[in-house]
C-alpha cells in the first residue's frame, strides 16, 4: 500500500473515536441548548426556543451569576496559590541531594488520591468533632477548635480552595523542578560572582528563564480549576447554600437533579468559551516546541 | 556570622522546610490510612494511638456495601478503555509523527482541545442518548464515554514517544524491502513499547479515577469505586472508617502505578508541552 493512502488510514480510527466521543456531544449539546429540553417531557428535546435558555441564564437567574462568581474567585485563588507554593517548593527541592530526591518521589504519591477522594479526606479532616483540624486547633489555637468549617459559607469556600491547592501542588512542583533544571547553572553562578543577592538572581536570572514553563502550568491549572467538579461534589456538594457551587456543579445540578437538559446545555456551552481561549494559548506552547 | 556558618544555617533551614512541606503533603493520606484500620469507636474519638483492625475491609466487601462489585466494574471499565484506546492511538500517533497530513495541525489542535472540554458538557448528550438506547448503567456505556477523555491524551503522549525514536533503523529496513506496516510491527512497536506501557498506565489512572461520567451514567449495576464512596454516607453521618477503607482500596493500585511511571510524570501530564 502506498504511504499516501496508509497515513490517512492509520489516523482514521482515532478520528472516528474523537469525533464520536467529543465532537458529536459538543455539537449535540449546542443543539440541546436551544431546546426546551426537559428530561421528563417527551418531545421537548426537539422543541426549539431560540436564545431563551441563554437570556434566562443572563437575566433571570442569580444562581447562574453566583456560580460564575464562585468559579472565577476559585480559579484565581487556586491558580495563584498553587503556583506560588509550588514555585517555592520547587526552589527548595531543585538543586538535588538525597533528601530532595526522596521528596520528589513522595510528591508522586498524592496523585493516587483522585479529586473525589481528596474531597472525602478534606471533609473528614475538617469535621468539627473528630477531624484532624479540630484536634490540631484544640491544642494550638483553642478558639478555632469546634468551628463548623463546612457549615460557614466563607470557611467552606476556603476549605474547598485549600483542598484543590493541596491536590495540585505536587504536579506543579514537579513541572517547575523540570523547568528549573533547564536554567543554565553558569548564568546563575556568574550572577552570584558579580555579587548579586539571592533574590536578585531569582528575579533577574531564574524567573525570566522559567517564564515559558510558568506560563504553561498557569494555563493548564486554569483549565482544570475552571472545570472543577469532583472534589467540590464530595466535599461540600456546592453548599452551604450555593457558597461553593462552581459552574460544573451548577450544570450538573440543573441537568441531573432538575432534568433541565436544555438549560444546563446552554450554561455548559458558555463554559466552553473561555476554554477555547485557554486551549489556543496552550496549543501555541505545544507547537512552539514541535 | 561567617560565610560558612551562614551557609550551614541556611542548609539546616532548607532541610526543615522540606520536611515540613513533605509532612503537609502527606497528612491527608496518612490520616485516611490510619482511619481505615480503626474501629468505628476509635475513629470517632480522634485517637492517634489505637489497636489496628482489619474488620473495615471485611465490612465494605460484605452486604449491603458489596464493594467487590464496584471494584470489578472499575477494573473492567478502566482496563477495556485502555485496551481499546492504546492501539488506535498508537496508529494515529505514528502517522502524525512520521507523515505530513493535510490538515494535520488542525487535527492535532482539535484532539488537544477535546482534552480540555469540561466533562459536564460532553455528558449531557450522552445521558439522553444512552437513556434512549438502553446504555444507561452499563459498563459498555461507561467505556465508550471514557474514551473521550483517554483518547486525546493517549494520542499526544504516544506521539511524543514515537517522535523520540530515531528514523534511521526504519529507513534502513525499508531500503531492505520491508513494507511500512512491517516496519511499524517489527521496529517501531518494540522500540516504543516502554512508552506505550507508560501511556497505558496514565490512561488507566485517568479511567480509574473518573468520577462525573460514572456519577451520571450509573446507579446500580455499573457503579464504579469512586461513586461507591457515596455508599458510606449513612443517616447518622459519614461512616469514616469504612470510607477510609474504601479509599485505601481505590488508592492502592494508583500508588504502585504512579511510582512506575514516575520518570515520565511531568511529560505525560503536560502532554509534552514542558520538558
Amino acid at each position: 500500500m502506498r504511504d499516501n493512502t496508509l497515513k490517512y488510514l492509520l489516523v482514521m480510527p482515532a478520528v472516528v473515536v474523537v469525533f464520536a466521543t467529543a465532537i458529536w456531544p459538543l455539537i449535540e449539546a449546542a443543539r440541546l441548548s436551544f431546546t426546551v429540553g426537559r428530561l421528563n417531557r417527551p418531545g421537548s428535546l426537539d422543541q426549539y426556543l431560540g436564545w431563551e435558555n441563554y437570556t434566562w441564564a443572563f437575566f433571570e437567574e442569580p444562581a447562574f451569576w453566583n456560580s460564575v462568581w464562585v468559579t472565577a474567585v476559585y480559579t484565581v485563588l487556586t491558580v495563584g496559590l498553587t503556583t506560588v507554593f509550588a514555585l517555592a517548593l520547587a526552589l527548595l527541592l531543585a538543586p538535588g541531594g538525597r533528601l530532595r530526591s526522596s521528596a520528589q518521589t513522595l510528591l508522586i504519591l498524592p496523585f493516587a488520591m483522585s479529586p473525589a477522594l481528596i474531597g472525602v479526606s478534606f471533609r473528614f479532616m475538617f469535621n468539627p468533632e473528630f477531624g484532624l483540624f479540630d484536634a490540631f486547633f484544640g491544642v494550638l489555637i483553642p478558639p478555632l477548635a469546634d468551628v463548623s468549617w463546612l457549615a460557614d459559607p466563607n470557611l467552606a469556600f476556603a476549605v474547598v480552595v485549600m483542598a484543590d491547592v493541596w491536590g495540585w501542588i505536587p504536579f506543579l512542583t514537579l513541572v517547575l523542578i523540570g523547568g528549573l533544571a533547564s536554567v543554565p547553572r553558569d548564568t546563575i553562578e556568574a550572577a552570584q560572582v558579580d555579587g548579586a543577592s539571592g533574590w536578585r538572581v531569582f528575579r533577574d536570572v531564574t524567573l525570566p528563564q522559567l517564564a515559558p514553563v510558568l506560563a504553561v502550568v498557569i494555563i493548564l491549572k486554569s483549565i482544570f480549576s475552571l472545570k472543577t467538579f469532583d472534589q467540590v461534589f464530595m466535599l461540600t456538594n456546592g453548599g452551604p447554600g450555593t457558597a461553593t457551587q462552581t459552574l460544573s456543579h451548577y450544570i450538573y445540578f440543573n441537568g441531573m437533579k432538575y432534568g433541565q437538559i436544555g438549560y444546563s446545555a446552554s450554561v455548559a456551552w458558555l463554559m466552553v468559551i473561555p476554554m477555547i481561549f485557554l486551549t489556543y494559548a496552550y496549543a501555541k506552547f505545544v507547537f512552539r516546541k514541535a | 556570622m561567617t560565610g560558612r556558618q551562614r551557609k550551614q544555617l541556611w542548609g539546616a533551614v532548607h532541610t526543615v522546610l522540606i520536611l515540613i512541606a513533605m509532612f503537609v503533603m502527606l497528612v491527608p493520606i496518612i490520616w485516611i490510612f490510619l482511619a481505615a484500620f480503626k474501629t468505628h469507636v476509635d475513629v470517632y474519638q480522634l485517637k492517634l494511638f489505637f489497636t489496628p483492625t482489619l474488620e473495615n475491609f471485611g465490612i465494605v466487601f460484605d452486604d449491603p456495601y458489596r464493594l467487590g462489585e464496584k471494584l470489578f466494574n472499575s477494573t473492567i471499565v478502566a482496563l477495556v478503555t485502555v485496551i481499546i484506546a492504546i492501539p488506535i492511538a498508537t496508529l494515529a500517533a505514528y502517522s502524525f509523527s512520521r507523515f505530513r497530513l493535510t490538515g494535520e495541525t488542525m487535527m492535532l489542535v482539535t484532539i488537544l482541545a477535546t482534552q480540555f472540554v469540561p466533562a459536564v458538557v460532553i455528558i449531557l448528550p450522552f445521558f439522553v442518548m444512552f437513556r434512549d438506547i438502553g446504555l444507561l448503567d452499563t459498563r459498555s456505556g461507561l467505556i465508550l464515554v471514557n474514551l473521550a477523555i483517554v483518547m486525546p491524551f493517549a494520542i499526544w503522549m504516544i506521539k511524543g514517544f514515537i517522535d523520540g525514536i530515531p528514523l534511521d533503523t526504519e529507513e534502513a529496513a525499508m531500503v531492505d524491502g520491508s513494507s511500512r506496516l512491517q516496519v511499524i510491527r517489527n521496529i517501531v512497536l518494540p522500540m516504543a513499547a516502554p512508552g506505550l506501557l507508560t501511556s497505558a498506565i496514565f490512561c488507566f489512572i485517568i479511567a480509574w479515577n473518573e468520577f462525573l461520567f460514572a456519577l451520571i451514567l450509573t446507579n446500580k449495576n455499573a457503579v464504579t469505586l469512586p461513586i461507591g464512596l457515596a455508599l458510606f454516607k449513612a443517616e447518622e453521618g459519614d461512616l469514616w472508617n469504612l470510607l477510609s477503607a474504601a479509599g485505601i482500596i481505590i488508592m492502592a493500585p494508583m500508588f504502585v502505578l504512579a511510582l512506575m511511571i514516575r520518570k515520565y510524570f511531568v511529560q505525560g501530564m503536560t502532554m509534552g508541552a514542558v520538558r
